[in-house]
């Protein structure tokens, strides 16, 4: 029986629970978040603007370090009756908070409230008032956005839709008017018809195109996608911070350094405050309590709080305690959209752990209940996008905070430990979309690797990570031994230093078929229609495949200068205005460098350029290769008449490209093409700079935008047509896998993984029937281990069937907590937009 | 040397331990009423194929082999209808150190399952009715040749599995006889492999008909029950699913 053709049975077809189950107050907590609202809390845009106006000509460092003070001070606080672990972000239960001075959400709230309303996001009338008549407004020209888009558009480096008549007749014809019509309009309509509706959409589409890069490149107005020093706060308490900071400013040589520390400081005792107003919360609900043992629970709380995480931590709920509360603040300071990570929680976790178990003072079933509630709270948070441009991203869970478990410790050897397990059973226990990365190193126990197969049974959310793939990639970019081996996942799959890193790992991107694209339009791209890109000559004059490929790589060596060219200058705005003391203070170098992050002060400082679509891309290139230049069975001519065309009348032509060579079959051929495209885009960003005095690393990731990323891309030479979604990161195109899990491992296996150093993602189709038996079981452990010994860095498995994706999309109701992976992260099937549910089914469906 | 091969699959798991790649070899003496590989002996799948070639694609999984502690699987069809290509598979998978192992009906002469008894780790023997007439009616042919072979084997394999297909209604009244009879060749257990409704599809591509097209796939309690009755009768009965 083939892998691939094992019969398939729902979700819920796993077994029960792993011991004891999901806690009667978890499980109370979990339905609140599945069940409540995403409202748009404005508490965090306002308490920061009210700083920010009074604050002109302070220290950067200082003024954002007032700001959040402001914000932490006077935002609601919570405490829901079932939690142990407090620390919420916004007034409302799902409700991101909205880092305003980055201006990246601006447009969407001045043009599509209404759509996001529709979409089922809700505001207060004055809320709604405030944000759009008086915070947005002060910051109109003083945003992160406002700033980038004008230095980008002073440099030449913007390309926004050219809609002279030519181009637009141009675009219809390529893309159809029907695709068009789908990339502008949003998915949920709002209630008004559209003719009312499209001044507005244009408007929200000529803000939002704003910033596209010569090239179709991408570079969004965040930084972040960071892992916060939780170490050094668990070892030294805000309060040891502050007194470094002191210490050290006693030392400081120039304004710039003082202004960081007293920045240091400030921020530090707002982490204090901010604790004691849990506390005091917590004591007042105890003097309340009817139920004495809630009242005792509520004292414990208080008296956390108390301590941590001003001070270090004692015991193991105090260690959960202070890891929450910086990474709710961190992401508080950051703002929602930020990519945020926890890091490795079962090594941070793990010494206070074992004390507390050696002393007697804590039961596995207690630890387990605290891990539970962590993972809950990890899955409160989501993007704010109202699905415009077939970017559909506003589901719970996908602001991702992803926790890295097992794999080798600082010293090299074995670092699974109880945590690992005990974290995992907190991930089937909740049965959430937990987005969590599973280290596995050739001394990881079998054991251990068998028991994150075995979660697909109850979730699909684990994501396997070769230590030794990751540990030479970091050590590729000038980590030394130790650090690597401490590797974290950051975002979806972004391997990165452990609180000693500014790795800024997403955000920027460009995409390999847009690189064809400019070599069949000599530098202009389909659907922006400006001249991008050099003119490589006709395409038609290429006597080899030599010369075509020599155009693409040209091309794509001026898309990777121009999007890193904005993300420098995009990088220099925050560089000079908006700092972020609280992360910048828990991570290794800050201090002693007396620099914020964004200034270079981490020990390691990196940049990053995702690669998008590359199967799309390769496949095109082989079948070129073939049909073109080889067999000569299609002339270039008639190849790019097709793709202008979108294939209208050409469906022969079509299908003798659908037929062409596939990256994924374990063909040596056009794998070794693949190897080579890669190689080269990791060597063209590797050698750019970044304004942190560190240097771009390549990924290879979609995060679920690879609907999105097609959706402006025309038709492809492997038949693809425009508007369909690209491959996704850098797993084969939709149906090429005829060959299996292991001719796709291959395939990926010949790329060699440790130059992209911000990593790549291979989404696999796994039928769950197959984990019913140990044979299936030990089949997908073995899967994993021979794909990591080859030299692969990630794999994750989607283990839902299409028929069970195709009846959660016509009955959702009966499939609230069908998970899958979309791209490095994981989601609620039925909460995806429909063009992500139908790219999964097709997914499912063309697999052999 | 070539063989006749309709399909190669790699991936596989239940064809022999870990995971594998299972080679299907075209052409079967026997043709029973469930028969999940039809291709063997109809449609035009099967194709003339160098063991070189086989070995090619069999040896691209081997990191996956390792790991699993997998191998190579000849299966069918009836693959020792070829026992000379058979052989030369064999041979060239163990001298790549690859775990080996051959599917047979046991309807083939005693020449062809000497020829491979040596090279094969692991044997898996289907044995589908225990009473001669029934095996007749079930599958063209009487069992009589099946069950000496089945005792050849059993003295000479390195490792052998009797296996069962589990069809409602065709073969599941000779669990008891089949799990006595092979406790008396000295197996300690039984391999039940319950028939499912998916092999229809292949029949309905093929634009064959199937005498088993009613059949429903038996439950998890009446799987449940055969089980312990071949329990009863000695011997420890797997489920492979
Ligand atoms: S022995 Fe196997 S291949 Fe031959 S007819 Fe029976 S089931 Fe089909």
């Amino acid at each position: 029986m083939q892998l691939e053709r094992a019969v398939s049975s729902p979700l819920s077809a796993g077994p029960a629970p792993s011991p004891g189950g999901l806690h009667p107050k978890n499980a109370v907590l979990k339905q609140r978040l599945l069940g409540a609202e995403h409202w748009l809390c404005i508490e965090r845009a306002r308490y920061a603007t009210e700083v920010w106006r009074q604050t002109g000509g302070l220290h950067p460092s200082l003024r954002a370090a007032k700001a959040l003070a402001n914000v932490l001070a006077k935002m609601t606080v919570r405490l829901e009756p079932e939690e142990l672990l407090v620390g919420n972000r916004s007034s409302k239960p799902i409700a991101p908070p909205i880092a305003i001075e980055r201006g990246d959400f601006t447009f969407v709230f001045k043009y599509l409230l209404e759509d996001l309303e529709a979409f089922g996001y809700r505001i207060t009338p004055e809320d709604r008032r405030e944000l759009l008549d008086d915070l947005i407004p002060w910051w109109e020209g003083r945003t992160v956005r406002d700033a980038k888009v004008a230095a980008l558009e002073a440099q030449g480096l913007t390309s926004p839709p050219n809609a002279s008549p030519l181009e637009l007749v141009r675009k219809l014809r390529a893309f159809g008017p029907r695709t068009l019509g789908r990339v502008l309009t949003p998915r949920a309509g709002a209630e008004q018809p559209l003719h009312r509706r499209l001044p507005r959409l244009l408007r929200a589409i000529r803000a939002g195109a704003k910033d596209n890069v010569k090239g179709r490149g991408r570079c969004t107005d965040t930084q972040a996608h960071i892992v916060p020093g939780h170490k050094n706060v668990l070892a030294y308490g805000f309060s040891g911070i502050r007194d470094e900071a002191r210490e050290r400013l006693g030392r400081a040589t120039t304004d710039d350094e003082r202004g960081f520390l007293e920045a240091v400081v400030v921020t530090c005792e707002a982490m204090r405050d901010f604790s004691q107003r849990f506390a005091a919360l917590a004591r007042a609900q105890a003097e309340g309590a009817v139920d004495n043992e809630r009242r005792l629970e509520l004292l414990d709380i208080a008296k956390r709080c108390e301590r941590v995480p001003w001070l270090p931590p004692r015991s193991f709920a105090e260690a959960v305690q202070a890891v929450w509360f910086v990474q709710n603040a961190a992401i508080i300071s950051y703002g929602a959209g930020s990519g945020i990570t926890p890091g490795r929680v079962d090594q941070l976790l793990f010494p206070f752990y074992e004390a507390d178990v050696a002393r007697g003072a804590l039961t596995r079933d207690d630890a387990r209940r605290l891990l539970e509630e962590l993972v809950i709270k990890l899955n409160d948070n989501v993007v704010i996008w109202p699905n415009l441009g077939g970017v559909e991203l506003n589901h719970l869970g996908s602001d991702v905070e992803n926790i890295t478990l097992g794999g080798v410790g600082r010293d090299g050897r074995d670092a699974t430990n109880e945590l690992s397990w005990l974290f995992t059973e907190a991930i089937e226990n909740t049965s959430l979309a937990t987005t969590a990365s599973f280290r596995v190193s050739a001394k990881s126990p079998a054991a251990w690797v068998r028991r994150v197969v075995e979660l697909h049974r109850r979730t699909n959310s684990p994501a396997f990570l070769c230590d030794e793939t990751a540990i030479a990639t970091l050590m590729n970019d000038g980590y030394p031994l130790e650090a690597a081996r401490d590797y974290c996942l950051v975002g979806c799959v972004e391997p990165s230093g452990n609180g000693d890193t500014f790795g800024a790992t997403g955000g920027t991107k460009v995409y390999f078929p847009t690189a064809l694209d400019l070599v069949f339009n000599r530098g202009r791209t389909t659907f922006f229609g400006n001249q991008d890109g050099p003119d490589t000559g006709d395409p038609r004059a290429f006597r080899s495949f030599d010369e075509l490929f020599a155009a693409f790589s040209r091309q794509l060596e001026v898309m990777v200068a121009q999007v890193t060219e904005a993300t420098r200058l995009r990088d220099a705005i925050w560089a000079e205005r908006f700092h972020n003391p609280l992360i910048s203070c828990t991570i290794d170098g800050c201090l002693e460098s007396a620099r914020d992050m964004t200034r270079g002060g981490a020990h390691f400082n990196f940049g990053a350029v995702g690669g998008g679509g590359l199967a799309t891309a390769v496949d095109s290139l082989a079948t070129i290769r073939e049909l073109v230049f080889e067999r000569r069975a299609v002339s270039m001519g008639e190849l790019l008449e097709g793709l202008r065309t979108n294939f209208r009348s050409h469906d022969a032509l079509r299908e003798l490209l659908r037929a062409g060579p596939r990256f994924g079959r374990d063909d040596a051929r056009v794998d070794a093409l693949a190897a080579d495209v890669v190689a080269r885009f990791c060597d063209l960003v590797r050698a750019q700079p970044t304004v942190t005095g560190g240097h771009f690393k390549a990924s290879l990731i979609s995060y679920g935008m690879n609907v999105y990323e097609g959706a402006l891309e025309p038709a492809t030479p492997d038949g693809r047509l425009a508007g369909a979604p690209l491959s996704n990161s850098m797993s084969p195109s939709n149906g090429a896998e005829t060959k299996g899990p292991t001719a796709a491992f291959n395939s990926l296996a010949r790329i060699d993984q440790t130059r992209i150093g911000y990593g790549n993602s291979l989404n696999m189709r796994l039928p769950i029937g197959l984990l019913g038996s140990d044979a299936g079981v030990d089949a997908v452990a073995g899967l994993v281990r021979g794909y990591f010994k080859k030299g692969g860095f990630h794999v994750q498995f989607n283990a839902a069937d299409a028929a069970t994706l195709r009846a959660a999309q016509e009955r959702p109701q009966d499939f609230p907590d069908l998970i899958v992976r979309v791209s490095g992260y994981s989601a609620y099937f039925t909460r995806l937009g429909r063009s992500i549910q139908d790219d999964l089914i097709a997914r499912a469906e063309l697999s052999p | 040397m070539r063989g006749r091969v309709f399909d190669l699959q790699r991936c596989c798991v239940n064809d022999g331990p870990g995971l594998r790649t299972t080679v299907f070899l075209a052409g079967c003496p026997l043709r029973c009423a469930w028969c999940h590989n039809p291709e063997a002996f109809a449609g035009d799948t099967a194709r003339w194929v160098e063991a070189e070639e086989v070995l090619d694609e069999v040896l691209a999984d081997r990191d996956f082999f390792e790991a699993t502690g997998g191998g190579l699987t000849v299966s069918g069809g009836e693959p020792l209808l070829q026992p000379a290509f058979v052989k030369e598979v064999l041979t060239r998978a163990r001298a790549e150190g690859l775990h080996t192992c051959v599917q047979t009906s046991g309807a083939v002469p005693r020449d062809a399952l000497l020829a491979i008894v040596g090279l094969a780790d692991l044997v898996q023997f289907d044995l589908k009715h225990p009473d001669a007439l029934t095996h007749e009616r079930l599958t063209g042919r009487r069992n009589d040749d099946v069950l000496a072979n089945a005792a050849f084997v059993a003295a000479h394999a390195k490792q052998v599995e009797f296996r069962v297909p589990v069809v409602p209604g065709f073969t599941d009244d000779g669990l008891e006889g089949t799990a006595a009879f092979v406790r008396g060749l000295g197996a300690h257990a039984l391999h039940l492999l319950p028939y499912q409704r998916t092999y229809l599809d292949k029949y309905r591509r093929l634009g064959l008909g199937a005498r088993c097209a009613t059949v429903e796939p038996a439950a998890p309690s009446r799987l449940a029950s055969l089980a312990s009755r071949v329990e009863a009768a000695g011997v420890h009965a797997v489920l492979v699913c």
